[in-house]
């Protein structure tokens, strides 16, 4: 057997990719479009113009336990709700609604 | 020169430990500066005692207030003033209403007006005792 294994012109050389969404900046897992779901904007699917800072029940299912703001990529907000999103999270918290941190989690 | 009357929404943070007549006497107190700086208060909702998500000042609640009000530009620099001053006011938060947030504030209030009416013409559901009935649709609006 020859080393490295040979490979025959046929088949296609697939880049081996993380399965589903790359964590941390790695490369976008294009090769598997099957398993990748289009994940939707809730606030666009709601048609909702303006998030409000005073509804931190709403705004607590965007945020961590840690209490930090959940980045986009995994929720699947689109960018211009998310900008508002942070800001309304951000009024919440001065505003003692929702915390800076979740020291409750160890 | 003319002044552009725009709307705005406070959100301000009462100290608790406070009696109600006394709370009662700080928020007309704010109301007051509103009015007296030519403002016009559209709508104040008392939201009640509420516990904080971290300790301000040493307390763990506070009673927060909402005040939707509209008035000139120079109204907000006094109405902030008044806050930074008035020890009994723990945190506040002034923000311009933009087209959109009206929009969706005159929309929220079209749906309870819709949830009210609807409510008060229906009838009571049956409930049977050991069946829990699920929730009516259309009365509740998707938080």
């Amino acid at each position: 057997m020859p080393y490295p294994p040979s490979r025959s012109r046929s088949s296609s050389f697939q880049r081996p990719s993380p399965g589903g969404r790359s964590f941390g900046g790695g490369r976008p897992s294009s090769r598997n479009q099957q398993q990748r779901k289009k994940r939707t904007c809730r606030f666009c699917d709601a048609k909702e113009d303006y998030i409000d800072y005073k509804n931190e029940k709403r705004l607590s299912r965007c945020v961590s336990e840690q209490g930090r703001i959940i980045p986009r990529r995994i929720t699947g907000t689109c960018a211009r709700h998310q900008r508002q999103l942070t800001v309304a999270i951000k009024r919440a918290r001065h505003l003692a609604l929702l915390p800076f941190v979740n020291d409750a989690v160890s | 020169m003319l002044q552009q009357h725009k709307t705005y929404e406070t959100t301000f943070i009462v100290n608790a430990s406070l009696d109600d007549p006394q709370i009662d006497a700080v928020i007309e107190k704010a109301k007051d500066v509103i009015i007296k700086n030519h403002g016009e208060v559209v709508d104040l909702v008392k939201w009640g005692r509420k516990r904080f998500a971290y300790p301000i000042r040493k307390r763990n609640n506070g009673f927060y207030v909402v005040c939707i009000f509209r008035g000139g530009g120079d109204l907000i620099a006094k109405l902030e003033r008044h806050f930074q001053l008035e020890e009994n006011i723990l945190r506040f938060l002034v923000i311009a209403l933009d087209k959109k947030a009206l929009q969706a504030r005159a929309a929220a209030a079209e749906k309870a007006k819709e949830a009210a009416a609807l409510l008060a013409s229906t009838p009571a559901p049956d409930v049977p005792a050991l069946v829990p009935a699920p929730a009516p649709p259309s009365a509740e609006p998707n938080a």
